[in-house]
């Protein structure tokens, strides 16, 4: 099966009228400009400082949207859920490439180091660039490493469920106890003070929930990737 | 300096970006659109924007280029 691809003058045509009609409509917006934008982000900004976060990304994503992130998390799984049903009617395939010795043991012995990183990225994610979503797919490539290399590798589906449930258990608990002592869900009811801000161990909820994030963003990408590694050859 | 590299970087995205549409086999495709990841990389961490670098770098130059791979797999494997 080849499609061939070759531009038709349908498509050339139809990229030329695009590109002349977002032109125009750039130079009407570019005329008719406001004289002073007010930006959301300077807001932003000035807020995070009360949260006693460094990093003003961090606070964005899990705190002012919190809620929302709940709700990437939950697309996420449903994405997973869908590849798995798409794919469970056949069951385990062979591989039939049998892997060289180096790259097995190259595998093993970078496996770790990766996993290490995720990690790293996980837990500062509240201080230096990175977070939960970051650090658990980074969790994710280190396992499809070891899924190529090896052939009877495999993620125990117990362990992967058990992670992703606990995590997602602890995400909704987590916001209802904000929502029990401070009337708002998700909210901040560790001590979080500004004085302590750069350090590790502050900000409240907001680095144990990146943790939670990366926990269940790096089981669900792994058991995507292993559905599609290792099932359905032939569906 | 720092123009010039975002203006390479922009040329040679869009010249990436235009070689992975016109190929012939769907697998030079898909490694060259690892190639416009890899171009976003770079612009987003020009921009100050260390985040979206580091998410675009694991995402959309890694797993997401996997994720066709593995798909073109199945695909072939119908027909």
């Amino acid at each position: 099966m080849s499609i061939k691809r070759t531009l038709p003058t349908s498509t050339i045509s139809g990229f030329t009228l695009s590109a002349v009609l977002i032109l125009t409509f750039l130079k009407i917006l570019l005329e008719n400009l406001p004289s002073s934008i007010h930006r959301a982000g300077d807001e932003l900004l000035k807020l995070n400082t009360q949260e006693g976060v460094a990093n003003a990304v961090t606070t964005v994503v899990v705190y002012f949207r919190g809620f929302d992130t709940l709700g990437e998390i939950a697309v996420l799984f449903i994405a997973s859920l869908g590849i798995g049903l798409m794919l469970s009617e056949n069951s385990q395939c062979e591989i039939k490439a049998e892997s060289n010795f180096m790259l097995k043991t190259a595998s093993t012995l970078l496996f770790p180091i990766i996993t290490l990183y995720g990690v790293y990225v996980m837990i500062y994610g509240h201080l230096s660039p990175g977070g939960g979503f970051q650090g658990g797919v980074i969790i994710a490539s280190a396992v499809l490493l070891l899924l190529i290399s090896h052939k009877d590798f495999e993620v125990p589906h117990s362990v992967i469920v058990l992670l992703e449930t606990l995590a997602g258990v602890s995400y909704v608990l987590i916001g209802l106890i904000g929502l029990f002592t401070l009337d708002i869900f998700l909210g901040n009811f560790l001590p979080h003070d500004v004085a302590q801000m750069g350090m590790l161990v502050s900000g409240g909820i907001i680095p144990i929930i990146y943790i939670i994030v990366g926990v269940k963003v790096g089981s669900e990408m792994s058991m995507i990737v292993q559905n599609l590694i290792k099932r359905g050859e032939n569906v | 300096m720092i123009g010039f590299i975002i203006l390479f970087t922009f040329i040679s995205i869009i010249t990436v970006a235009f070689f992975s549409i016109i190929q012939k086999k769907e697998a030079d495709s898909i490694i060259l659109f690892m190639g416009v990841g890899l171009g976003s990389v770079i612009l987003f961490f020009v921009f100050s924007a260390p985040d979206v670098a580091l998410t675009e770098a694991v995402i959309g130059a890694g797993i997401s280029s996997l994720i066709f791979l593995m798909a073109l797999k199945h695909l072939k494997a119908t027909a």
